[in-house]
């Protein structure tokens, strides 16, 4: 065997990724703005400086290649002070199909354009406004959320951007027994193409404390760039339950860390729903600090043309006594793509941990792929932990059933769609949160 | 806990190889690589010059590969490697006659049981002490039929065409950094080819045995099924407990063609002390089978993931893995099924029982291609933990590119339930007995499927010792 | 559809060489074996990784990351772990131009 001269490269060459068209000199200067707003963002800013964006050799990043972004073609969008308007006929179709709601945010680009609260649970000191508004009036509340997230190395580069840059978001403060009746419901509109919008979403709920949360992400197809970081902490005893529902135009990619604390016997939900985007990628963290505390993760998506879901999780477990459960399910037609990669990660002395992970795909076509990355680290012995994966397809026989029923393939496909991810959907607390999430869907599998 | 005693009596921690055999090597090369020990071990087996430039190439690729970062703990190896005895030639020449190995290995095989292995009807019997097989025979029967079973010198030597071919085809050097390394070093191993339909109803059975202190062993495995054919491959691995650490790194290429079955059967029992770091692959063709049993008692650190890559048409792959992590241990191992074709099937099942701060990790990979049309496999991982400092992981990896295909991973992590344990209390057993029972029932889907002729030492440490404990 | 494209003069590929070129977005890889060329997709099928970066010996191309073998004329595989083939285009030189027929 003749051997040529060429020697061996270390691995694949990764490109950097270029984000130096993200100015921050210019877009900070100038800005009028609470105090507390602009010490986080230049304290963000310092860290993300020094930081580096990961490349697909960091294996939680393998599979979404960030040079491919170009971070460095988005003009991020200037925070502009809270206004009071109308708002888009598309918001107002929503809330005139939804239920009731106890408050409801608006955010167009980087401004909110509309914040209310029922006035009664003001009074009850429930805080639902701008993170202008609370940086203003709360800097100890946005705080003490902000502090309570502890973003994993792989997330610093994207979390410290996102509060950079940060323009818009809002903050949920719930005091200790205080019960929301009906969900808050906030809005993020996204119209102007070529802009970057990195926003929060800040739950904090006292002792007790119970409610509900949908954050919409909703645009035309156009090409901007979306990076968003959430903070749910539940207090002893409280129930939260939060709704992310995604249903961005084409073109748009988006990023979100999402962190939800569950302290002592604090129950928290959370829901992805995943309908739009180009590129969506969601680190959703769920850890559990509390002993007797319940978190359930649930996620869906439904991909067409070429779309590229990245979910990755993590369930940790560091006090004994407390349970976790996570169901993610994704539907996928065309070439669209689903990574999910999960951990569950009981620590030494979590005792009677109950804690389990699934990971369902559905593959609707020859181009369609998916990608499962199950994985348990437990390093105590007193506990029930499993996890599945599995990656199919829909039963022909029930296919056929229905087809001889006179539907069309596609009909057909698309209702045993909407079966596959009935699991899911049962699981949503409140009968208006799921009416929506129902119509978003509908919406897009256009049953 | 008196349940942890009775554990011990069932023998896992207990290591019975640990005893040294005074040695007289007739060559022992310097600690440490180098391009000179290289070219010494070609120089030892005078081997083609296109064999010393294989090796001196895969010496560069070895040096250009960076220390895998997943996995085990790998921090201290590079250390460790620096002083081991990369080639240690323990006799002049091999025997085919058990009587002319010399007395002191003799010995050794004998304290482990090999002539009476042999006596047990196997096929044929092949012995490496240090890093040269002392012994290979194979029954004249096999030998009539064309059956081929030699060290790997002599493969290569004797069947230069047949070797060359398929040599490296299934595990390149530039593979992983340990294929690299044994590609540049490796001595000893089996050559085994067995002829188009010729079914060897019996095993052939490799053992291996390092005796020497700071010793590395590369043997390298090159196993040849033709068409129609069957047969099955065991090999055991056994060395003296010595406070300074020992290197193993096998490499293992397997072609199993069109109709064949192959089952290949590893019982790693190395001493605590070991870094056992193997390849071990397989390339299944058109309606072929082929079985891994891997079983991992012994180690500081295995990492070892036999892979099934489905090449033809309805091929089958079979990973049927299991693994003890005691204080000390951490078993990194599972397998890989590779999805490359129509109608290919795979099922991969693991358990795993990690005692004191011992470490049993889970890694598997399941891949379909595009095309792999109504492909399915199937994963099964159990693990179970015996103390609250013992740890468990699963960490499997799943890429579908079919949508015809059909895959399901399952995982679950246990303790001994208090509810299993009582209900046998209940029926008159102690609770010691009681744990014996759950932990035999436990490793009873993968014991059941050892051959008895290879009971030797598995039989002894799980089964009887386990009975005995029990009755 | 026969579409040749100039990708490369014939002096750039070292005998019993290779180099990679981009031809339409389309990252290729010619390889010389004894003054005949040949052109393949610079795509290893394991991993993605430019089979420009390795090694060519006896008709075969080696990935240099994982050592997966293919033969220069079929594209088929002839070491794992690469399984499936990388794609091969036709070529043809006019004069000094190495040309590439990107049609399908």
């Amino acid at each position: 065997m003749t051997e040529s001269a060429t020697m061996v490269a270390e691995a694949a060459p990764t490109p950097e990724v270029k984000a130096e068209g993200l100015d921050f000199g210019v877009f900070s200067a100038g800005l009028d703005e609470p105090k507390a707003l602009t010490a986080l963002r230049r304290g963000a800013y310092e860290s993300y400086k020094t930081l580096s964006f990961p490349s697909t050799k960091t294996e939680e990043w393998r599979y979404t290649d960030l040079s491919k972004v170009g971070f460095e073609s988005y003009a991020p969008t200037r925070p502009d002070h809270e206004v009071d308007e109308a708002y888009p006929t598309m918001v107002q179709d929503v809330l005139d199909r939804s239920g009731d709601r106890s408050g409801i945010i608006v955010q167009r680009n980087g401004r909110v354009v509309h914040a209310e609260l029922d006035p009664s649970l003001a009074e009850q000191g429930v805080v639902f406004c701008s993170l202008e508004h609370a940086a203003a009036e709360y800097p100890e509340l946005l705080a003490r959320t902000l502090d309570a997230a502890e973003p994993a190395e792989m997330e610093q580069k994207i979390w410290t951007l996102s509060l950079a840059f940060s323009s818009g978001g809002y903050l949920l403060y719930i005091p200790r027994d205080v019960r929301l009746e009906a969900p808050v419901h906030s809005f993020r509109i996204i119209d102007q193409a070529g802009s970057f919008v990195a926003s929060q979403s800040l739950v904090l709920a006292e002792s007790g404390a119970e409610g509900a949360v949908i954050d919409e992400f909703v645009s035309e197809d156009i090409d901007a760039l979306s990076v968003h970081s959430a903070v749910v902490d539940g207090g002893d005893n409280a129930t939260i339950d939060y709704v992310a529902l995604q249903r961005y135009g084409r073109g748009v990619k988006h990023f979100s860390i999402q962190h939800l604390i569950s302290r002592r016997d604090a129950r928290l939900g959370v829901f992805n729903v995943q309908l739009g985007a180009s590129l969506s990628r969601g680190d959703v963290s769920s850890r559990l600090l509390g002993q007797g505390c319940d978190s359930r993760m649930h996620a869906l998506w439904f991909g067409d043309s070429d779309q590229h879901f990245d979910h990755h999780t993590l369930q940790l477990h560091a006090e004994p006594h407390a349970a976790s459960d996570l169901l993610f399910k994704g539907a996928l037609s065309d070439s669209s793509t689903s990574i999910f990669r999960g951990l569950i990660r009981v620590d030494p002395g979590a005792q009677l941990t109950d804690a389990y992970q699934t990971n369902r795909n559905l593959l609707l076509s020859d181009k369609a792929k998916a990608i499962a990355l199950p994985s348990l680290e437990i390093e105590a012995d007193d506990v029930r932990c499993s996890h599945g994966a599995t990656i199919g397809q829909v039963d022909d026989a029930q296919l056929f059933y229905l087809m001889a029923r006179g539907l069309t393939r596609q009909q057909a496909e698309r209702l045993l769609v909407f079966g596959f991810f009935e699991e899911v959907l049962a699981r949503i607390p409140m009968s208006g949160v799921r009416a929506r999430v129902l119509e978003a869907i509908e919406g897009k599998i256009g049953v | 806990m008196p349940q942890n005693e009775t554990i011990e009596e069932l023998g896992l921690d207990e290591y019975k190889y640990g005893f040294v055999t005074e040695d007289k090597p007739v060559f022992k090369a310097v600690p440490g690589l180098s391009e000179e020990i290289v070219r010494q071990i070609s120089g030892h087996k005078d081997e083609p010059e296109w064999m010393l430039e294989f090796r001196l190439k895969a010496l560069e690729v070895y040096e250009s590969k960076p220390m895998p970062t997943w996995g085990g703990d790998l921090s201290t190896l590079e250390a460790t490697l620096d002083e081991i005895y990369f080639y240690l030639k323990p006799q002049e020449q091999m025997e085919r006659s058990w009587d002319d190995v010399p007395q002191e290995i003799k010995d050794t095989f004998e304290k482990l049981g090999i002539p009476e292995a042999e006596r047990k009807a196997l096929a044929g019997v092949g012995a490496q002490y240090e890093s040269e097989m002392v012994y290979h025979s194979l029954k004249e029967q096999w030998d009539e039929q064309g059956v081929i079973f030699e060290s790997i010198e002599d493969g290569l030597k004797k069947h230069p065409e047949l070797f060359r071919k398929h040599f490296s085809t299934i595990v390149p050097t530039q593979d992983n950094k340990f294929a690299a390394l044994n590609s540049a070093v490796w001595s000893g191993g089996s050559f085994v080819y067995v002829p188009k339909g010729v079914k060897v109803d019996i095993p052939l059975q490799a053992y291996f045995r390092v005796n020497a202190e700071k010793m590395g062993q590369f043997e390298r495995t090159l196993i040849i099924i033709d068409e129609g054919a069957e047969a099955h491959y065991i090999e055991g691995c056994t060395a003296p407990v010595y406070t300074t650490e020992s290197f193993h790194s096998g490499v293992i290429e397997i072609i199993v063609n069109k109709g064949a079955r192959f089952r290949y059967t590893t019982i790693q029992n190395w001493s605590n002390n070991m870094y056992n770091l193997v390849t071990q692959r397989a390339m299944v063709h058109e309606d072929a089978k082929m079985e891994w049993l891997d079983g991992n008692l012994g180690s500081k650190l295995t990492m070892k993931y036999p892979s099934c890559y489905l090449v033809g048409e309805r091929a089958h792959g079979e990973i049927l893995s299991i693994a003890y992590a005691g204080n000390g241990q951490h078993q990194d191992t599972g397998g890989k099924v590779v999805h490359a074709a129509p109608h290919t099937t795979s099922q991969i099942t693991s358990k795993s029982i990690s005692r004191g701060e011992g470490r049993a990790s889970y890694r598997g990979l399941c891949k379909v291609y595009d095309g792999a049309k109504g492909a399915k496999s199937n994963v099964e991982c159990d693990a179970l933990l015996l103390n609250e400092t013992s740890r468990t992981d699963t960490y499997p990896y799943i890429e579908i590119d079919e949508n015809t295909a059909s895959i399901g991973h399952e995982a679950t992590v246990s303790k001994v339930g208090d509810e299993q344990l009582f209900y046998l209390m209940s029926r008159g057993l102690d609770e010691a007995e009681a744990m014996a029972m759950i932990v035999r029932g436990f490793i009873e889907p993968v014991a059941k499927e050892l051959p008895l002729e290879y009971a030797i030492e598995l039989n002894r440490l799980i089964e009887l010792e386990m009975e005995g404990s029990v009755g | 559809m026969s579409d040749f494209v100039t990708v490369a003069r014939f002096a750039d590929v070292p005998e019993n060489g290779l180099i990679g070129v981009v031809a339409d977005d389309r990252p290729i890889v010619l390889v010389n074996r004894e003054g005949t060329i040949y052109a393949l997709e610079d795509r290893c099928s394991h991993e993605e990784f430019p089979l420009s970066s390795g090694d060519v010996a006896s008709g075969e191309i080696t990935c240099v990351l994982h050592g997966a073998r293919f033969d220069i004329e079929t594209g088929q595989p002839r070491a794992l772990p690469a399984v499936m083939p990388v794609r091969t285009y036709e070529v043809r030189v006019e004069g000094d131009d190495i040309q590439v027929n990107l049609g399908d």
